[in-house]
Order: structure tokens, then sequence, then C-alpha cells
């Protein structure tokens, strides 16, 4: 579960990381605009590609995601015939397939696909430490019992594992060939492991009591700290954010499809977006949205690069030293 | 000046009427390291939890317990959670949170210290403990010994001024226990903190101990500097003995004026004075260990007529890895264990011994390699063949087999519940009354038989687990460390059962780090490593050959009765020579 | 207790099925069933600790909040975005749904058992899934809640209804379906809790698996379809909302009645297990 924290953006504060995707997703699911969608999407498969690889994600999204989203977009002008350009008539419903309709499905498809795709690093990036952090703050009695269900997670597949040898090696394996026999020795198992549980946790929450739980004023300790580099991203982001969002309450991103396709900056079927964004702000706004998007790929890359240069002059540095060594080492031998 | 003190305190749980604590008295000096230690059910534990009022069991007592002069119950949760530091036996239970970090920082949280002192004092806990490679870690990553150094530290980041420990080491392997021992003494020496500490590894900490205490039946039977402690001991010829560390065991049964050896080197100095005092000559001990060996071979004939056997288990060039490209865990393993033999495998951590004996209970399959029981191989057995009647495998953890809520019912639910009928699990003409009464009877099970599994102390689980495997009429017996964490009695009471069971035929293959145990009880003896058997001889020419790997009995006498291996044989080989 | 050598000769008999001759009658029929496997005449598993009809008062204030806050919302959602971004909508408002049973138990300050209670039986629920790896979409989750709900009264249920499946996909990825799941299991519990406080629900097999088999069917089902509904389309519509109810029957019909197979066979040893914790530790003051 827990994995190494790979890429730059995921060593920034928690509060950064957390702030970052809310944006992402609430924008992501609140806009059904394509071209934002579109930002949204190549943000996210990039930033999927920077954490798992192109392949993992490539095959992920195109193999697993596409098909069943696409079966669902499809569907949506099977049950909906609001739109005014009719395509096709089924004579067994007595509707009309619309392109309305089927473009909606399309986009509303498209959401949840990106939507996906953005949890995917969600995944990745938010580990149960930094949420229980977060939380930690607001809600901690709840945190902590998160926390503590975080441990107790491993350590009961662990002992389920325990249990299921000591059970094998009575007779009774899960593996067993039929089906009612399977379930019964499962359900063994599961009594067993819950008493062990329930017994040894009191054992636990004797070490908490020990430990002054229960106190007033607990604190919570993070290892977290909000640093000056975490300060300036936060600044960025809070910038970008601030634009794009007064874009978008502007009227940039508006986008209507029932019952005509309406989309601000386009002229779809002879229509315009009733809105008055200026062109200026309008693409102040994708500008703003697509750095904001692409900010953890942007980052990596930067880091990366500083991080090259620097080794680069320290090594050259190494390698001075190691001249200047056998330049002495040289001259010494010549006295020799 | 007194941390603690105990004035007349006696204790008894709800619904009993006898008394676990009986009128104990005890002072306790700032800065000091105590021991207590008594048999098992002697009110250790109970009296430690008494020492800290969130941990106290419900009961009635009477008589007071005195924290800095002032009375316990009047002095405040906060101060108490800071001043008294409280570490249990098992490792696993006491961490609460999924991360080392977050695990350091919980007292200090609760407490309601601000961030900053927060920081600095973990990181100077995980600096003077080392902790700081696994700063990071979650807590599932560590072994049995960091997890329990975690736990010390945890505790001790509070800083406390006084520490408890209640059996610390008893889930540990020997080698971890004795670096989490070698902790406490640093935490004692260092930093003043006073230490009390119940311990079944005495010979450990024994000698470390400014004072020592010796409970019996609930109240304080002797208390003194240590080698006091063996001086009254052998006075009052009191079975309290057997627990001791081996030196003052052999010390006790002589009649020696000099002071009580505590450790093994003092233990030899000890022996080479006595000798040189009783005017013993080198013959003399020379003839001893003869005589002695003579008897015990003789007996060992006595015991195993037929010395060509038949093998029960045998593995021939096994192969074992866990995954396609990890190393090798049992690598070219062949090993033989003849019907009715007890074979104890020892070694260190991590070396593959539990892997072989998934191997042997055919949880996990070589991928090279053949493994035939009573000469057939494993392969062809069914599940309910070979699990049925033929082998019974011992957990390690007794409790990941118990089901049901009380014993009885427990030991039912193996052989298919009450009703009288043959059933796969059960395919004898015996009324199964009469077989758990039996079992019952021979695992010493009388009297526990309407407790919940869970109530019983841990040398009584193990004897249930042990009766529950034993239900299905195994005739090869494998266990995992049966005497893990148990005290003295405890494992005299396992090993009185296992030689019952050998001399009914039973095949008993074990693996141990206690070398006393297999010293004792074992009939061969073979030392695992690396994933093979180095080594497999008969237990006495296995301890006597060895150096470091041995028992302390024999590493205190070797010089005098080389095949002297337990701290009777050195007794037996002392009395010869007289 | 066996004399040494009656300990011999059992051994020998037991272990090579020696049966001596007057062991001959052990064929013997017996009539009556063990007691083990006997019921209170009632069916009764456990019963009520707490006086009936008493549920906390703290458990209906966070009732009532949530009754008020959610149409409230509701309604915001409508005036403001006039019925369009649903997904948003839904969300904030499962999640606004959700805080009066957190805040609660955070404002109540729980004692180390009560947490160490809730976080046992949550990691219980992610681990039994587990445990039935062998037998496909069966799984103990709802059970686990239901019988935690009767045991720790309706607000314990609920925490572990949500925890269950907020750590479950914690490890398995989080989507948008989290606040949904988590929500719908939490009501399963809260339910179970309520209902068996006030009576309703009685802690008899037959009844809780009833109980089982509705709360599946219609709480999990009824929230997670249109759900998934709203996850593909970003709005419901009758049809679509018909789809996927019949297109997800079959699926709740599997769940429901593995949870009633659950509830069957681990009503009474989970209850009577809960009750020697809650005893033994007093975490029920009688």
């Amino acid at each position: 579960m827990q994995k190494m924290e790979s890429d730059s953006f995921s060593r920034y504060h928690p509060l950064l990381n957390f702030f970052y995707f809310g944006v992402v997703l609430l924008f992501t699911m609140f806009n059904q605009h394509p071209v934002f969608l579109g930002i949204s999407y190549a943000g996210a498969v990039f930033y999927a590609a920077l954490l798992n690889g192109w392949r993992r994600t490539l095959r992920q999204s195109l193999l697993l995601t596409l098909p069943g989203l696409l079966v669902v977009a499809l569907l949506n002008p099977m049950f909906n015939h609001y739109g005014v350009t009719m395509l096709y008539y089924v004579e067994s419903s007595g509707n009309w397939i619309t392109l309305e309709a089927l473009v909606y499905g399309v986009v509303l498809g498209a959401v949840m696909f990106v939507v996906i795709q953005w949890f995917s690093c969600y995944n990745q990036v938010m580990t149960t430490d930094k949420f229980v952090y977060l939380f930690g703050r607001i809600i901690p009695a709840l945190s902590l019992v998160l926390s503590m269900a975080l441990r107790f997670v491993p350590r009961f597949l662990n002992q389920l594992g325990v249990i299921r040898n000591g059970q094998k090696a009575m007779g009774r394996d899960v593996s067993e060939r039929r089906l009612l026999d399977r379930i019964k020795y499962g359900l063994q198992m599961l009594s067993i492991l819950v008493t062990w549980s329930l017994e040894n946790a009191i054992e636990t929450s004797d070490s908490m009591r020990s430990r002054g739980y229960g106190l007033r004023g607990r604190t919570a300790f993070s290892v977290y700290r909000f640093t000056k580099r975490d300060c300036c991203l936060g600044t960025l982001m809070a910038g970008l954010f601030a634009v794009f969002t007064a874009g978008c309450a502007s009227g940039a991103a508006y986008a209507v499809y029932d019952p005509r396709i309406v989309l601000a900056g386009f002229t779809v079927q002879g229509s315009t977006a009733p809105v008055s964004v200026t062109p200026w702000l309008a693409g102040a706004t994708y500008l703003c949205f697509g750095i904001f998007c692409f900010l953890p790929v942007m980052l990596e890359l930067y880091e990366s690069r500083k991080l090259k240069q620097s080794r680069k002059k320290t090594g050259t540095d190494i390698g001075m030293t190691y001249r200047q060594i056998y330049e002495e080492l040289e001259q010494e031998g010549k006295i020799l | 000046m007194n941390i603690v003190e105990i004035h007349d305190f006696c204790f008894a749980h709800p619904d009993c009427s006898s008394k676990v604590l009986d009128q104990v008295n005890m002072e306790i000096q700032e800065g000091t390291l105590n021991v207590i230690c008594g048999r098992s059910g002697c009110g250790k534990s109970t009296l430690l939890r008494h020492f800290k009022s969130v941990l106290m069991p419900h009961g009635v007592s009477s008589g007071t317990v005195l924290f800095k002069g002032e009375k316990l119950a009047e002095v405040d949760h906060r101060t108490q959670s800071q001043e008294i530091g409280f570490v249990m036996q098992n490792p696993d239970n006491q961490i609460v949170t999924d991360k080392v970090w977050h695990e350091l920082a919980f007292g200090l949280e609760s407490l309601g210290y601000d961030n900053e002192t927060i920081r600095l004092r973990v990181a100077e806990m995980a600096s003077y403990f080392g902790i700081h490679q696994w700063f990071y870690k979650g807590v599932e990553e560590l072994s049995g010994g960091q997890k329990q150094l975690l736990n010390l530290a945890a505790i001790m980041a509070m800083h406390p001024s006084l520490l408890i420990l209640d059996e610390p080491t008893s889930q540990l392997d020997p080698i971890a226990a004795s670096d989490f021992l070698e902790t406490v003494k640093k935490i004692n020496r260092d930093i003043g903190t006073t230490v009390i500490i119940t311990e079944h590894r005495l010979q450990d900490i024994i000698p470390y101990a400014d004072k020592v205490f010796v409970l019996d039946k609930g109240t304080v039977f002797l208390e003194g500097r240590p080698s006091e402690i063996g001086q009254k001991l052998r006075e009052q010829k009191h079975g309290m003995f057997l627990s001791m560390p081996v030196p003052m065991q052999i010390y006790g049964e002589t009649d020696s004026s000099a002071a009580c050896p505590l450790t093994v080197s003092e233990g030899r100095q000890w022996l080479a004075e006595y000798f040189h005092t009783k005017g013993i000559s080198r013959e003399l001990q020379q003839k001893a260990n003869d005589r002695f060996l003579a008897e015990k071979t003789a007996q060992q004939k006595e015991q195993q007529p037929s010395s060509g056997r038949e093998p029960a288990i045998e593995m021939k060039d096994v192969w074992f890895r866990y995954e396609k490209d990890s190393p090798d865990v049992v690598r070219d393993l062949s090993l033989q264990v003849g019907k009715g033999e007890f074979y104890a495998l020892v070694g260190g951590n991590g070396t593959g011994k539990s892997t072989t004996l998934s191997l042997l209970s055919r949880v996990r399959q070589p991928y090279r390699g053949r493994i035939r029981l009573e000469g057939r191989d494993i392969r062809t057995y069914k599940d309910r063949e070979l699990y049925c009647g033929c082998l019974g495998v011992m957990p390690q953890n007794p409790q990941s087999i118990f089901l049901k809520k009380t014993v009885l019912e427990d030991l039912y639910s193996v052989i298919g519940g009450k009703k009288e009928k043959l059933s796969p699990e059960y395919q004898v003409h015996m009324k199964k009354e009469k077989a758990i009464e039996g079992i019952v009877s021979l695992t010493r099970l009388e009297g526990l038989l309407d407790r919940h599994p869970y109530d019983l102390s841990g040398g009584e689980q193990q004897r249930l687990a042990l009766a529950k495997v034993l239900l299905l009429r195994p005739r090869i017996l494998l266990m995992d460390e049966p005497t893990k964490g148990m005290d003295a009695e405890y494992k005299e009471e396992i090993g009185r059962i296992l030689n019952k069971l050998k001399q009914h035929g039973l095949t008993i293959f074990m693996i141990s780090h206690d070398v006393e145990f297999v010293a004792e009880y074992a009939d061969r003896v073979g030392l695992f490593f690396e994933g093979n058997v180095v080594t497999s001889q008969n237990t006495r020419e296995f301890f006597a050959g060895n150096n470091f790997y041995t028992t302390a009995a024999n590493r205190m006498a070797r010089q005098l009765f080389p095949d002297a291996v337990t701290g009777k044989d050195v007794i037996t080989c002392l009395r010869n020579s007289n | 207790m066996l004399t040494e050598q009656q300990l011999d000769t059992f051994m020998e008999e037991f272990w090579e099925d020696r049966h001596p001759e007057h062991a001959a009658d052990t064929k013997e029929e017996q009539p009556e069933e063990p007691e083990e496997y006997r019921l209170p005449t009632d069916g009764l598993i456990i019963r009520q600790m707490t006086k009936e009809g008493r549920v906390s008062r703290r458990t209906w204030f966070a009732l009532g909040v949530m009754l008020l806050v959610v149409p409230l919302l509701l309604y915001l959602s409508v005036r403001v975005f006039h019925g369009r971004k649903y997904l948003v909508c839904s969300l904030i408002v499962i999640v606004a749904a959700m805080l009066p049973f957190f805040m609660m138990f955070e404002g109540r300050k729980p004692k180390a058992r009560e947490i160490m209670v809730i976080a046992v039986l949550a990691a219980i629920g992610v681990a039994g899934r587990a445990a039935f790896f062998m037998v496909p979409s069966f799984k103990p989750v709802a059970a686990i809640v239901i019988l935690s709900g009767i045991s720790f009264g309706g607000e314990a249920g609920f925490l572990v209804g949500c925890l269950i499946m907020m750590l479950s996909n914690m490890f398995m990825g989080q989507g948008p379906w989290t606040p949904w799941q988590m929500f719908a299991f939490g009501m399963i519990g809260f339910l179970a809790g309520i209902l068996f406080q006030k009576g309703i629900l009685k802690a008899r097999k037959r009844d809780l698996c009833i109980y089982g088999f509705l709360s599946v069917f219609l709480i999990y089902g009824g929230i997670m379809n249109p759900a998934s509904a709203l996850m593909s389309y970003g709005q419901v519509t009758w049809a679509s909302l018909l789809a996927f109810y019949i297109s997800g029957a079959p699926v709740d019909l599997v769940h429901a009645i593995s949870t009633v197979i659950f509830l069957w066979f681990l009503s009474r040893p989970m209850l009577e297990k809960l009750e020697r914790i809650k005893k033994k530790y007093g975490l029920v003051e009688p």
C-alpha cells in the first residue's frame, strides 16, 4: 500500500496535495466543457504516467475503463430523448435518438473517465499517512481510529494466514472441494480471528490508557512541516485557482447540451453561448487551468533538472579534487 | 529515597475467595534495578499492575501503595502517565498506531505537548535507541525485537521516573531478548530510571539487579541482593531454585560457603574454587564424568533398544524458495527422524527452520526433492489421511486454533462435535467422552474445562492446543517453539507430556530456541544454518561438542565434566565425585 | 484424573484403535441434541442490555441534524444549479449526511476502549473479505456491520460501516464511489442498532437474517444503484434508474443472500464474543 513517494509533488505538504486533488476533481466534475475536460484529461494521464509508468497507465485506461464508459455513454441516448437534432427513429419504443443526447452521453462518460484517471493519481499520492495527518487536526478521534485500523488490517491479514495454516494442518482447509465446506471453514477462520483480535485488542487499549490517552488537550504530532517551498507552491496554486475560478464564474466554461449544444467560445450549429466573458479572461482561464493540471509534471521535470545540474557540479568538483590529488602524487613521485 | 512503597497489600479477584496477593510489603529505592521473580501464578503480574492505576485489575484490594510518598490512588492520571512507564509481554499488542514515528509520539500527544517539543523528544529517543533507520516505516514491517524496543522507546519518550516491565522478552528470540534486556540495563545505568522487572530469562538480568524479590503464594518470601537470595534459597530448600539461573541452581545443591555465583564466568571460578577447597583431584573428576557418561549411555540404550529404526520423517535433497526469483530458503536439505524419536532443530532466527516445518506439514511444497512420512511420499497423502491420524502440527501461537468459548467445547469441536458417530476426523471406536477424558488427563487440563480458552495462562493455552492436536491421533507431532514464553515449571510439564508421548511411539519433531529444554528432553539435535542442517547428533554429544551453542550448565562446567549438559547432570557429577 | 497406568492403557487404546470388549455398545444412538447447540426457547441470542427503547439522545440528535441538513442542501443545490451538476451536489450531500455522526463521535471524547472496539471491528471487516477469497462475491462485511450495530449501538454501527468501506478503498483504490459506499454501509449498521435498541429487531437468528437480506437489498442496493447511475450519467432519469436497478439486482441478490448465510452462522458466536468483551472489560456498566 505504501509506495515510495517517487515524484516531487507528493513530497510537498499534504495540505497542498489534498487541495490540488480537491480542486482538480471538483472542477472536472463540475465542468462539462470539452476543452476543459481535454486539458484535465491530458494532465491526469501525464501525471499518472509519471507515477505508474506509461504502459500501466495506458493499459489501465484504454483497456479497462474506456470500453465500459463508452458503452455507458452510448446508452445515454436510449434513455434520453431531448434535443433538436434527430438522428434516428427507434420504432419499437417510438423515440428519436438525438445528437444532443449522444454528445451529452459522451461528455458524461468522459467526465467519469477523467475523474477515474485523477483518482488513480490520488491513490498514489495521498498515502494513508497524509490522510491521517490531514484529518488528525479536524477529527482527532476518528483519525486515531483510522490509524489504528490501518495498523490492524495488515496484522489481521497476517494472523489470518497463521490461522489458515493452523486449520489446514487440522484437515480443514478453505480450498476444500465442496463449496459448503469452504464456507464452513471460512466461517471458522473468521470466528477464530474475531476472538483473537478482540481479546488481544484489550491489551492495546490498556497500552493506550497507560500512555495517557484520554487526558485533556491531546495534540496531534506530524512529521510534515510547512516549509518555504510549500509556501511558494501554495501561493502559485492559489493564484492559478483564483484566475480560473473567476473565469469559470463568468462563463468561460459554459456548456449546455439540452435542448441545443451551446459551448462557450465555439459556434455550434449557429448558436453561441450567452456569456459575457472577454477573450482575454477566457484565454487566461484555460491557460491557468492547463498550468494547474500539469503542475505536478512540471515540478517533477524542474526538480529532476535541478538535481542533474547540481550533480554535474559536484561531480566536476570531485573530479577536480581527484586530479589535484593525482597531480600532487605525481609531484611527490618526481621528488622521490 | 523510596520511589514506591507497598504496605500490607492484599488483593483478590472478584468472584474468588482466595487472595492472589496477601500482605505484600515492598520498598523500591529510586534509581535501582529490581527483579521480581516467582513461579507462574504467584501473583507477579497482578502485583505489577497495581503500580499503575489505569492498569489495576478489577477486584478487592486493601493496603496502600505509595508513589513518591503519595498514595497512588491520589496521583492524577496525567502524572501517572508521565512518570510510570509500563511495558507488557506481547510486543504486538502494545503498538497502537500504524507508523513508527506516530507510535513514538503517541504518549506525548496525549500529554498535550506541542509539535516542536514532540519533534525534539522523538528525535532524541530515535537516536538513543537506534530507531532512526526505521523511523518512517510501518510497524508491521518490524521484527518482534524491534517492536518491543519501539514500545520501550515510546514509553521512555515520556521521561518516566519508574519503568515497569512485565516479562518483556517472553515473545522474543534469545538474541533479541538479551539485546532488549541490555537496553533496559543501559537505561537504568545511564539515565537512572528506576526499573521493576519480572522475567523468566533470569540469567540475563539477575546478575545486574540491585535487589531481587521472590514471590511465593502471593507474598514476598525473600528479598535481598542477588547473591544473598541464592544463599537464602539454599537454606530454605525452596522449589524456586528451578527457575533461577543455572549457576545458582548448582550452587544450591552444594555445601559451599563461598558467595553464590550468578553468571557463567562466576560459576566457573566458583566451581574451580570449590574443587580446590574440597580437595577433589583431577582424576576424581574424570572418574565422576566417566561414571556419569556410562550411566547415561546405558539409560539411553535401554530406552531405545532398536538403533536401526525405520524412519518416520525422511527429507531428501529438498529445496524451497518463496518466490520465483527470491533466494532459496531451504537448500539441499536431507534429514531423517526415526520412529519414536524426539528430534529437535535448533538455530538462529530466519535460517529457515519454520519454513522447514511448513514443508513437513505440507503447508508449502518444495520445488525440488522428496519428503516421505512413514515411508510414503507426502504428496500422495490425501488431506484427511495426512492430518487426521498421521501428522499433528502444533502452531507457534496456540491462540490461532482456539474456536469455542469453553475448553471442553473447543476440544469437542476437533472431533466433530459431541454426537457419538464416526466422522472423518474421528475414526476410533472409543466413546468421545472417554477419549476427551484421557487426553485431558494426559495434558493436565483438569479443572479448566469450563474456562474460556483466552482466560488460561500461557502454559495452559499451550497444553490446550496440544490436546486439540492430539485428539486427531497423530503418529508424528510437529511443534514450533512449544516453550516460548514459558517459565521453568510449565516447561517441565510439557516435557513430561512429550516424554509420555514418546514412550507410546510418537515421533516428535520440534524446532526451538530453548537450548536448555532441548538438552533436557530431546534425543537428537540438529543445528540449522542457511537452509540446511549442519550437524545432527545425539543430544549429549551435540552439546558437549559445541562451545557457544550449548547450555549454560555445560559452558560453566565443561572443563570439569565435559559431558554434563544440564544443571541436573552437573549436580549428578558433583555427587559422583564426592 | 487418570492414574499413570490408566493413562497408559488409554493411550494405547486411543492411538491403536484397540477397543476392549465392553466397548461394543459405543454405537448406541444419542437421541438428545447436545447442549452446545441449544438456544433458549425464544431463540434470543442476547438479551437487551439496556432498557427497551433507550437510544441515546445523541444518536437521535445526529439523525435529526442529518435529516435537516440533507434536504436543505438538496434544496440549495436545486436553487443554485437548477438541477444540473448532479454529481458534485450529490457528493456534497452525501458527505454532509455523514458529518453529524462523525462530529457527534468527536464531540463526546470517546474512551480508549470504544475507539479500540470500533477500530478492531472495522479492521476485521476489511480482513474478513480476505478470509473468503476462495468463494467469489461472498463477503462478510454487511454481516459484521449489522452485528456491530446490534452489539454496540447505532452510532458504532454507523462508524464501523463507514470505516470498513473507507479502509477497503484505501487498499483497493479510492474513487467517487467511496462516499456512497460509506454512507450505505453506515446506514445499515445505524438502522440495525436503532431497531435493536427500540426492540423492533430482536437478536434472533431469523430476524437478523431477514433484516440482513432487506437491508442489503434495499439500503445498499437502493443507494448504490442510483449512485452508479449518477456516476455514469451525471443525472438520474426514471428510465436509467430502472435499468440500473434491474441490472444491479442479481449482484445485490447474491450479496444479500451471502449476508443471510453469514448472519445465520455468525450471529450467535459473534454476538456472544462481543458480549463477553463488553462484560469482561467493562464497556457497559450494568
